[in-house]
């Protein structure tokens, strides 16, 4: 097995994640806890695609996250790896960056679309204030030139100058969502993360949101981490998919691939979960639980769950391979078939 | 804010006369412009003349109109009790907002101090206060005393509101996005703790109107400017009522009374403004 770590053919990233680990350190009354939420992931995303992560609630793509946007508070903590901005030269983290330039960087270049738009817009702030206090710092020109960019903007989303003057909760739920796309979205960034943007919506709004999400991905040629657990998204809306499981990376390729030939076992319950029309098979439900990251089984994660488990599994954990151009999968099982 | 008005104006019986109460007291204010004497002068009229339609409110044994010398006197205590609310208000609002927001050891520090106020008997300090500093001892001087002594309970209130905002969603997107401490607090926090500071300015001002008018009554204040506390003390002097000078006593006990429920029932109506309950009840979303 080489060191090297192989990955994906993806010709100058935006983002390089390499190894990363982040981990919940709880001290109480003396007795260290280390939830390893995240725990050695690598992948990269290249410009101008959307990169989807998939995973169970509990299997660490929120920690991922906020760990590679630099939003890192105690008890969170990264303890190994690195996570490189190709607009942040030099620094293995955002964190680790001096806080001028990560203040710089933060919205010009990378922004974040939280989950749950109400609360991320201040209920007794107008939109337009909000706009204000998010946007205007990192936009040049004038007054006259940021009303002009904001409004042309929110055309873009389909809403009306007019909302610029209302309050949040005076927008239905899809508008708020646009709005907060647009507020992210305003300054141009070159890296977009997505966090269940769409988790809150009906399904109609969803796909009305998610269709937005990817004109104005695709007009600004920005790249988007977009996680969900919800694979009817993934399928929508990305280009790539990474499954998570536990922690860990199980298998990433590009979205189609991974539905048509999924190699992971996770990854096929996954897939073999989704309903299809004119299939009335009743769906088969996993056994078990994901594990307590606080104290994971060794060797693979998933071994426990996994009916295909052997030996090697209890004690090793697996690396990832490339079993196809762009396809990679953790899997002892998967990496012999494809030896053999 | 001017919806705000109307909704209480026509909704609500407390504000309705609290606001009653509150203006003809500052109308009386405003009149101590058209005083006819020098409000410190005295025997400028004929003492001891019982009211009546030259003298509407009497006048007192030191030869002043009581009516003109209560206009003068209740403008010096609200402009007193307002100056101290002012300034408690700023102080607990950068305090509480600061001490929830950032948390660690500067919330320790900022809490271990408010505690101490919160804690401290405040009339024997006042009362020390006056006895150190004599004859420096002025009405601004004494305001900023006041004021800083004021500040703690509310900022405590302030700081636990800070506390949960500082978890909020929209606190991280704004800290995310490169705002700094003071715009977030001046922005987005400020506007939440916006009613409560209304509502609290009010009973402060009770509160430091009520102290000075002890501290004035007692002779513990700088007893030449004229105040509703000060006019008792002179009456006080005089033995206004064993002298049968009721009128003395009688209008500025009456004024400083409507004051009081003045600004309490405006601290009241705004109470149940602010009362997540009253307010479902009002808009229909309680039933």
């Amino acid at each position: 097995m080489t060191t090297e770590l192989p990955l994906a053919d993806v010709k100058a990233p935006v983002l390089r994640v390499r190894d990363l680990k982040a981990h919940f350190r709880l001290n109480r009354f003396g007795v260290v806890r280390d939830v390893k939420a995240v725990d050695g992931v690598t992948f990269d995303i290249a410009r101008n695609e959307i990169y989807g992560l998939a995973g169970e609630s509990s299997s660490g793509k929120t920690t991922l996250i906020k760990t590679i946007a630099g939003v890192i508070k105690p008890p969170l903590e990264m303890v190994g790896g690195s996570v490189q901005f190709d607009f942040l030269p030099g620094y293995d983290a955002v964190h680790r960056a001096p806080a001028e330039l990560v203040a710089n960087v933060r919205w010009r270049h990378l922004s974040y679309i939280m989950q749950g738009s109400m609360n991320v817009l201040n209920p007794l702030r107008r939109i337009g204030a909000i706009f204000r206090d998010f946007a205007y710092r990192h936009l040049d020109g004038g007054d006259a030139m940021f009303e002009a960019a904001v409004v042309a903007h929110l055309a873009r989303v389909r809403l009306d100058a007019s909302v610029l003057k209302a309050y949040p909760h005076e927008l239905s739920g899809g508008m708020r969502q646009r709005v907060t796309i647009a507020l992210a979205t305003i300054c141009r960034p070159d890296f977009i993360i997505a966090d269940e943007p769409t988790t809150a919506l009906d399904v109609v709004v969803q796909k009305d949101v998610l269709g937005m999400i990817r004109q104005i991905q695709r007009e600004i040629g920005s790249s988007v981490l977009f996680v969900t657990h919800d694979m009817g998204v993934h399928a929508y809306v990305t280009d790539r998919l990474g499954i998570m499981y536990a922690g860990r990376l199980a298998e990433e390729a590009p979205t189609r691939e991974i539905f048509a030939n999924p190699l992971h076992p996770y990854t096929k319950h996954l897939i073999a979960s989704l309903p299809r029309i004119g299939d009335e098979t009743r769906r088969q439900s996993l056994e078990g639980h994901p594990p307590n990251l606080a104290s994971p089984p060794p060797g693979c994660r998933f071994h426990p769950r996994c009916a295909l488990a052997m030996g090697i599994c209890k004690t090793t954990a697996p690396q990832m391979v490339t079993i196809a151009p762009g396809h990679r999968v953790a899997c002892h099982v998967v990496a012999m078939g494809a030896a053999a | 804010m001017g919806t705000i008005l109307r909704d209480l104006l026509r909704t609500n019986l407390e504000f309705r006369c609290g606001l009653v109460l509150v203006s003809i007291v500052i109308a009386m204010a405003a009149l101590s412009l058209f005083s006819p004497y020098p409000p410190a002068d005295v025997y400028v009229v004929p003492p001891d003349v019982p009211p009546g339609s030259t003298y509407w409110f009497g006048t007192t044994s030191r030869g002043q109109d009581v009516f003109w010398q209560l206009t003068v006197a209740i403008r010096n205590t609200l402009s007193f009790g307002l100056l101290v609310a002012v300034l408690s208000r700023l102080l607990a609002l950068t305090i509480g907002l600061l001490s929830g927001y950032k948390g660690g050891w500067i919330d320790r520090v900022f809490m271990s101090i408010n505690d101490t106020f919160i804690v401290i008997p405040l009339f024997p300090i006042l009362i020390l206060f006056y006895f150190v500093l004599r004859d420096t001892m002025t009405w601004a001087l004494l305001a900023v005393i006041m004021a800083g002594l004021g500040w703690a309970y509310d900022a405590r209130l302030i700081r636990s509101i800070a506390m949960s905002l500082k978890t909020r969603e929209f606190t991280e997107t704004s800290i995310f996005s490169g705002m700094s401490t003071r715009e977030i607090l001046l922005h987005e926090h400020l506007p939440y703790v916006m009613p409560i500071v209304f509502s609290t300015t009010m009973n402060n001002m009770n509160w430091s109107i009520g102290l000075e008018v002890t501290l004035s009554v007692l002779g513990f204040t700088d007893i030449n400017t004229p105040t509703i506390g000060g006019m008792i003390y002179w009456a006080n002097q005089h033995t206004a009522i064993v002298a049968g000078v009721w009128w003395w006593v009688a209008f500025p006990v009456g004024l400083i009374v409507m004051t009081f429920v003045g600004l309490f029932l405006l601290a009241v109506s705004m109470n149940e403004y602010i009362d997540p309950r009253s307010r479902l009840a009002r808009t229909g979303g309680g039933e």
